[in-house]
């Protein structure tokens, strides 16, 4: 059988192990098992990154119609993760510190940190140093809904709040308490 | 008395010159007169001694130059012996732990010791294969295994660590680029690189499926039972089942269900999909599928 990546309708490139039927089934060996689940967790990954998804639930598995049909299903081959699998993958994601259970303490919906906390934290300094909002109060409306289309537009809040205290241990922002809600001032970086 | 001594000592004739030149020296005076104002010794006599002298002088220096050369073979050999003995009492670590090998060929070529160095058999004290046959690696064909593990273990997760050896050799070309002839290699050197690489106890093996040759490389057996399978998953693409396991090769269904199951649970060369449309459960061998990137 001849394996071929496949482009679907969005422009994502999936890979041509997304062709073999038995990539959509929990493998027993745990070697295959970890072969298996390397190849789910980039294609999660790269899959978020490009089409800019915050989540992936158990529930994505159960229907159809939502953002991750055309990775968790494969019609041309009559395949798809179930559920139990779905959530073993997630179990995977969060244990190797690529996402997290968001809301805590449930198990079927998770964070995915196509970029680290780290990472968010470079790119939401470098956005309020570009755009000249340093040393003002900025609310997470403002961040999150900027006027100008930015890289963190629809951000959800918990990575925000966490790249926010990853800069604020280097003293380059500060969170504050504003009227409606939550707000951060950043501070240009001091070469020590 | 005197005679037997002559008999017992050598060529008569220079105990017979010496005994006369003796009585000469001693009872003619003319005679003493000419050989003291010729001091060194002058005419037949004296020329001949000087003659033997050179030729002792000769013959010493001779047999103190072959002493050296002996002495410098046995020191050669020596420094063989031990070179030899340490690496065959540090054999398995020089195979087995990277870090030693590295300091055991830094060591060799700080006392300028090359041991890949070609070179007729016996030739020097580190002959050609002197390696090859203490450790089972040479030149080239170390640089074919490392290229070969190279391939191995980047296409083990799509193949279970079994690889047909067109495909190896497809992978290897394009590894090595294709374009020269010399750098082409072919079936016969892969299962010649194939046996250096034994001593690394990484368990690469070439074995025929089918009338085709595949390389195996994980450190695991695979008994006949399983080259049936691998050589009937050729046929079908991959995908095998049980019914059609037991209907092709004769077995009960017992023994197509265990054959199937080891090599997908035991060994790592089936992928299990139990969302087969017909069977339920369908196996797939990934090393006889065609992966294109």
């Amino acid at each position: 059988m001849d394996l071929q990546p496949h482009t679907t309708p969005s422009g994502f490139k999936l890979p041509s192990i997304h062709s073999l039927p038995p990539f959509f089934s929990k493998q027993e060996n745990l070697e295959t098992l970890a072969i298996s689940l390397d190849h789910w967790t980039r294609l999660i990954l790269s899959y978020a990154r490009f089409k800019r998804i915050f989540y992936l639930r158990v529930e994505d598995a159960e229907v159809t119609g939502g953002d991750w049909d055309e990775v968790l299903r494969n019609t041309r081959i009559n395949r798809r993760v179930r559920p139990e699998y779905l959530s073993f993958i997630l179990s995977q994601l969060v244990a190797k510190n690529l996402a997290v259970y968001d809301p805590i303490k449930q198990d079927r919906s998770v964070l995915l940190y196509w970029r680290t906390p780290d990472e968010w934290a470079e790119v939401l300094h470098s956005w309020a140093t570009s755009t000249g909002q340093l040393n003002t109060i900025l609310t997470f409306y403002e961040i999150i809904e900027p006027a100008v289309e930015s890289q963190l537009s629809g951000i959800p809040v918990a990575i925000l709040r966490k790249a926010i205290a990853v800069l604020a241990k280097t003293a380059r922002a500060q969170s504050i308490g504003v009227a409606d809600g939550e707000g951060v001032r950043f501070f240009a970086t001091h070469a020590r | 008395m005197y005679r037997g001594c002559i008999n017992e000592c050598g060529p008569s004739w220079q105990h017979a010159h010496r005994a006369s030149w003796l009585l000469t020296t001693t009872s003619t005076p003319a005679l003493v007169f000419a050989t003291m104002n010729r001091p060194g010794g002058a005419g037949i006599s004296g020329l001949t001694r000087l003659q033997n002298a050179t030729q002792s002088y000769n013959a010493l220096s001779n047999e103190i130059s072959k002493e050296q050369v002996k002495n410098l073979h046995v020191q050669l050999a020596q420094f063989r012996t031990a070179l030899q003995s340490f690496a065959q009492t540090h054999r398995d670590k020089i195979r087995k732990d990277a870090s030693f090998r590295h300091a055991f060929t830094i060591m060799c070529a700080n006392i300028g010791v090359d041991p890949l160095a070609g070179g007729a058999p016996g030739d020097g004290i580190l002959g050609r294969g002197w390696w090859g046959e203490l450790l089972g690696l040479s030149d080239w064909n170390l640089e074919l295994g490392v290229q070969i593990v190279d391939i191995c273990v980047s296409t083990r997760h799509q193949n279970g660590g079994l690889i047909d050896m067109a495909d190896l050799l497809r992978l290897l070309g394009k590894l090595r680029g294709t374009n020269s002839s010399s750098t082409t290699v072919n079936e016969e050197d892969v299962v010649r690189a194939i046996k250096t690489l034994k001593p690394l106890g990484a368990g690469y093996e070439v074995f025929p499926v089918g009338g085709r040759k595949m390389v195996r490389n994980v450190p695991r057996e695979l008994d006949a039972d399983q080259a049936v399978v691998l050589s009937l998953a050729r046929e079908t693409g991959g995908r095998l089942v049980e019914s059609l396991l037991s209907e092709q090769s004769g077995w009960t269904r017992e023994r197509a269900h265990v054959a199937l199951e080891n090599m997908a649970l035991r060994d790592g060369l089936c992928w299990i999909d139990d969302q087969d449309e017909i069977d339920g459960k369908a196996y797939w061998v990934v090393s006889v599928l065609q992966w294109n990137e």
